[in-house]
């Protein structure tokens, strides 16, 4: 598993990709985001071969991420992760609160 | 660089999660141009210029005029979007279409009653009285005298509701399901969870507390009516950037583009003032630690932190506060915004906290809370130098029952100790 900041990027098998997801589009840049910051503008970004990125359809951010060929994981901030092809489950950070739990803003 | 990547050359290997249908999803260049256009509507939902009242105006009779309406005969301006529902539960009377002795104050021409009187003594004196007689004073200097403003019904649906479900079905009819859905996904969920989710919705929580707490009797039923009867103007971005240059919504993007929240009746056309200040953080949520997170022009304002509304008297003991203090706060999500104010790192400090726990993944520290369950949290140095080559440190909050500083960073990513072993980490 990769580790950028706020965010995880996890291995799993294919055949735990769920059916039924949607394309989690590109920014209007033209980039597959994996969380973006609101207040900074900063990204995880990732670029790379045959990359696609995925959201399960009542959701905002991306959960799952495929890569065919290769991808590199790029942000502002912190530095670049090179990721083999596979499948991968995107995990943003989150903190506890009493009885429920909050996203971290970072 | 960026690679173009079609979404159908996707490894036979990797299951494909998607069949597309009828016209199906939009390809990479169309999502990217969906998502200029979302970030273009999201700026215009958080703009704080103050509001183009001639093409505002313009655009409202264009939507009544799309809508069937007749042309509005009185136009009327308000500073924010309190005083907008304050003057909406003044000028509407279910009974006569016009403020009439359920009215109140200076709006009516005979006074507050004793029975309509908030609580408190001298209704001039209250909050809501000195609002209520603020607004009525707005309405008359434009020339209008509040008990004989008689507004008619109110047009929503017709001007809002039903041209909105009339787009969305013929845009799902020419997309066909999935493609709706991907749209929708590159186009505008993204600024409705902003805009709708993340300041409309405490926006209106904040309102409806505010509008029905001292509210005199007759006139709380109107302020909950207004509540449902009002059209949101530059918020309605968080659903027009998925219909963009549609014509039959042309009226409302028209007011989007230049106004605030704003109540369309048959008669009268309450408008509002775009908030002059909107604090949000990274996760877009209203947030600020210095007044409030929105601030109207007017002087209405939300306090929040990290997406919670605070009390005014509470934001501002915020920069006051001592560990003693905290401790003391019998409110546990007020003593949890005072936490997080004062900062997770110097209460450790200050309470001279417990560390329970070091490894390779950061530090485990535990405080107790009097009538409260114990506070813990890792202790984390980010992984990349700052520019200055320092590394920066930062503090998270983990379940009570967490051992281990290892099992603490697990949590915040949904995994157990043992799952967490990140093979790299920037």
């Amino acid at each position: 598993m990769y580790r950028q900041g706020d965010v995880l990027v996890h291995p799993i098998d294919p055949a735990e990709v769920p059916a039924g997801l949607i394309p989690a589009g590109r920014d209007a840049r033209g980039r597959l985001v994996l969380a973006r910051g609101e207040a900074t503008g900063h990204a995880h970004v990732v670029n790379g071969s045959g990359v696609t990125l995925w959201a399960l359809p009542d959701q905002t951010e991306p959960s799952f991420l495929l890569i065919e060929g290769y991808g590199r994981l790029g942000h502002e901030e912190h530095g670049p992760i090179p990721l083999p092809a596979g499948a991968y489950r995107v995990v943003r950070q989150r903190e506890y609160l009493p009885g429920a739990w909050r996203p971290v803003a970072d | 660089m960026t690679t173009e990547t079609p979404s159908d050359h996707v490894d036979p290997g990797l299951r494909t999660p998607h069949s597309p249908e009828a016209a199906g999803p939009p390809d990479d260049r169309s999502a990217a141009a969906l998502a200029r256009t979302a970030d273009t509507w999201l700026a215009r939902g958080l703009a704080t210029d103050p509001a183009d009242r001639a093409t505002a105006e313009a655009a409202v009779r264009q939507a009544y005029a799309g809508a069937g309406l007749a042309t509005p005969e009185t136009i009327i301006w308000l500073g924010s979007p309190y005083a907008g529902a304050l003057a909406a539960a003044l000028l509407t009377d279910t009974t006569s279409g016009a403020a009439g002795p359920g009215g109140f104050g200076a709006a009516g021409p005979g006074g507050p009653s004793p029975a309509t009187s908030p609580p408190g003594g001298d209704p001039d004196k209250s909050p809501t009285g000195r609002a209520l007689a603020e607004v009525t004073a707005a309405i008359r200097a434009q020339g209008h005298e509040p008990h004989r403003v008689v507004t008619g019904r109110s047009v929503r649906a017709r001007l809002r509701t039903a041209p909105w479900a009339e787009a969305r079905a013929d845009a799902v009819t020419r997309l066909g399901p999935a493609g709706w859905a991907a749209h929708w996904a590159a186009g505008g969920q993204r600024t409705w969870h902003l805009l709708n989710e993340r300041l409309v919705t405490p926006l209106r929580t904040r309102l409806t507390d505010e509008l029905t707490r001292e509210m005199p009797a007759p006139l709380v039923g109107r302020a909950r009516t207004a509540l449902l009867d009002v059209v949101f103007g530059q918020h309605d971005a968080a659903w027009l950037s998925a219909f963009d240059n549609d014509p039959r919504v042309a009226g409302l993007a028209g007011v989007a583009d230049a106004a605030g929240w704003w109540w369309p009746y048959e008669r009268v056309v309450i408008m509002t003032e775009r908030p002059v200040r909107v604090e949000r953080d990274n996760l877009g949520r209203l947030h600020h630690g210095d007044g409030p997170a929105l601030v109207y022009p007017d002087g209405f304002g939300l306090h929040a932190w990290r997406g919670m509304p605070i009390p005014a008297d509470v934001a501002a003991e915020l920069p006051r506060l001592t560990v003693e203090r905290i401790r003391a706060e019998r409110n546990a999500e007020v003593r949890r915004v005072m936490l997080e104010h004062f900062g997770y790192d110097r209460y450790l400090r200050e309470s001279k906290a417990r560390a329970i726990h070091r490894d390779a993944y950061g530090v485990l520290w535990r405080i107790e809370l009097p009538q409260d369950e114990p506070l813990v949290m890792v202790e984390v140095v980010n992984a990349t130098p700052e520019p200055d080559g320092t590394s920066r440190t930062y503090w998270l909050r983990v379940p009570p029952q967490t051992r281990t500083a290892r099992a603490g960073v697990a949590w915040t990513f949904g995994l157990t100790e043992q799952e967490y072993a990140p093979l790299v980490q920037t």
